[in-house]
């Protein structure tokens, strides 16, 4: 094929390729920040995005809604059995946090790593070639929206923004397969046990709970908050719930199956959680603190 | 006005892909399947076959830079695999007779290919680690199904509304 690659094409094609490799290079490596062209085009499609994505979630709303009018009997009567119960439930809840407040008060400390200013946002897209977990939001910087803060929905911890522009935000799930995404977490119980959330099993659609204390004991069933203690994170945010527990490659310590407890299809509502107390680099991210410096 | 309907269309598809993804991942019986829109690339296969080639490597290196740029941050893989998807198209249809029926089916067997480029790209990075197996059940088969839906469905409209723009292009030369 003569003609198909004459000299001047084929440089062309060489610089082009050249170009490109140079291009995704640069792009693969860790940034902490998206360049201003970058931010420019991000918040004009998303812009856009919001515009379409809606009203679709409106109408899904809509449907929602009639599918739920449907199950209304059989749910009012499950409802209703357990009514009692969350009676109990909620004068034990306010007994405990009056009784919180006051120890809070002896012994003069304030500050609570529980403590998180929630931020509505709305998914506006998905990643739609959906190799990378990835959502966007439509909430950025001018409302608060920091790098590394967790993102949950109503059910339990979803992932945390990765990418933050003026007007938007990009989360990546906790089904994602990056080896650096790690989040600080603990097992609850008597006593509490410490691990990171670190990689996600494909084909068991479950997250994995690595570097247990092999000292301890856990069991299936136990439930797994964010400890809070990764720096970013509020503590206390419900993650999951524990199906098997076995011993790492090395056999040094333990590390257990964890099936999530916030469903990752169909987001619509999220919140963000920004933490109160003040934030520090940890396992949860990093390349915060230093910003909050230079600033 | 008819000037702009053709990238009005790609502008439209392009924000409709990920309000389709939003769906996706499917939960059937307790496994995942993965649709991913491809509608946008399967527009500017026609626009590449039936209006202008370099016109829609034009559109296809846009929309592939947009697409970079606002949801993978990987800068260079679908603005290099847009347009080489246009180009392989316009090159394929110089080879066999051009009528709906073929069109639909290069653009669907191109959709394959770009999809399988993905995959082996992303592997090779090492963001995904699932096999060629789970990849061809998991993810292939069901985008190919919608997308084909998709394209049976709306084929007809994409050749019109190029052809109706072509005609009105050659009618007045300026």
């Amino acid at each position: 094929m003569p003609q198909f690659f004459s000299n001047k094409r084929l440089i062309l094609l060489l610089v082009g390729v050249i170009f490109l490799v140079a291009l995704i290079s640069f792009s693969l490596r860790d940034r902490d920040n998206a360049s201003l062209p970058e931010q420019i085009i991000k918040d004009v499609v998303g812009f856009g995005q919001s515009i379409f994505s809606k009203p679709t979630q409106y109408i899904t709303g809509v449907f929602d809604n009639v599918d739920s009018l449907l199950n209304t009997y059989e749910e009012n009567k499950r409802l209703k059995g357990r009514l009692e119960e969350f009676a109990k439930l909620q004068a034990d809840v306010n007994d405990l946090a009056s009784e919180n407040t006051r120890l809070r008060e002896v012994v003069d400390k304030q500050d609570d790593l529980r403590k998180y200013e929630p931020i509505q946002a709305t998914v506006i897209a998905r990643n739609p070639d959906q190799w990378e977990e990835k959502i966007i939001l439509d909430k950025g910087e001018v409302h608060g929206v920091e790098k590394n803060m967790a993102i949950m929905t109503a059910q339990g911890l979803i992932g945390k923004v990765v990418l933050t522009t003026p007007f938007t935000s990009t989360v990546e799930l906790l089904s994602t397969q990056n080896p650096n995404y790690r989040v600080s977490a603990m097992v609850t119980g008597e006593k509490e046990v410490f691990g990171l959330i670190e990689g996600y099993d494909d084909e068991r659609k479950e997250l994995i709970l690595k570097r247990i204390d092999s000292n301890i004991e856990i069991k299936k069933g136990q439930k797994i908050m964010s400890s809070g203690l990764g720096g970013i994170f509020p503590k206390g945010i419900l993650i999951g719930e524990i199906t098997e527990v076995s011993t790492d490659d090395f056999g040094l310590t333990n590390m257990a199956y964890v099936k999530p407890a916030a469903d990752f299809a169909l987001l619509d509502h999220v919140m963000i959680a920004k933490r109160v107390m003040t934030t520090v680099d940890g396992t949860d991210g990093e390349n915060t603190a230093i910003d909050e410096d230079e600033s | 006005m008819k000037r702009f309907i053709v990238p009005a269309i790609a502008v439209v598809l392009f924000y409709l892909e990920p309000v389709f993804g939003l769906f996706s991942p499917l939960d059937i019986n307790g496994e995942y399947r993965y649709l991913i829109p491809r509608f946008l690339i399967m527009y500017l296969i026609f626009i590449s076959i039936y209006y202008s080639r370099n016109r829609a490597m034009v559109y296809a290196l846009l929309f592939g830079l947009l697409y970079d740029v606002f949801f993978i941050d990987i800068i260079g893989l679908y603005s290099f695999l847009y347009p080489l998807i246009c180009l392989l198209a316009s090159y394929i249809v110089k080879f066999i007779h051009q009528n709906l029926l073929v069109t639909t089916i290069v653009s669907l067997v191109l959709v394959a290919g770009l999809e399988f480029a993905l995959f082996q790209f992303f592997s090779f990075i090492g963001l995904t680690d699932i096999s060629l197996q789970a990849f061809v059940s998991e993810r292939l088969i069901p985008t190919m199904i919608a997308n084909s839906i998709f394209l049976v469905v709306l084929g007809w409209a994409f050749k019109y509304v190029i052809n109706a723009r072509l005609l009105q292009r050659l009618n007045q030369p300026n």
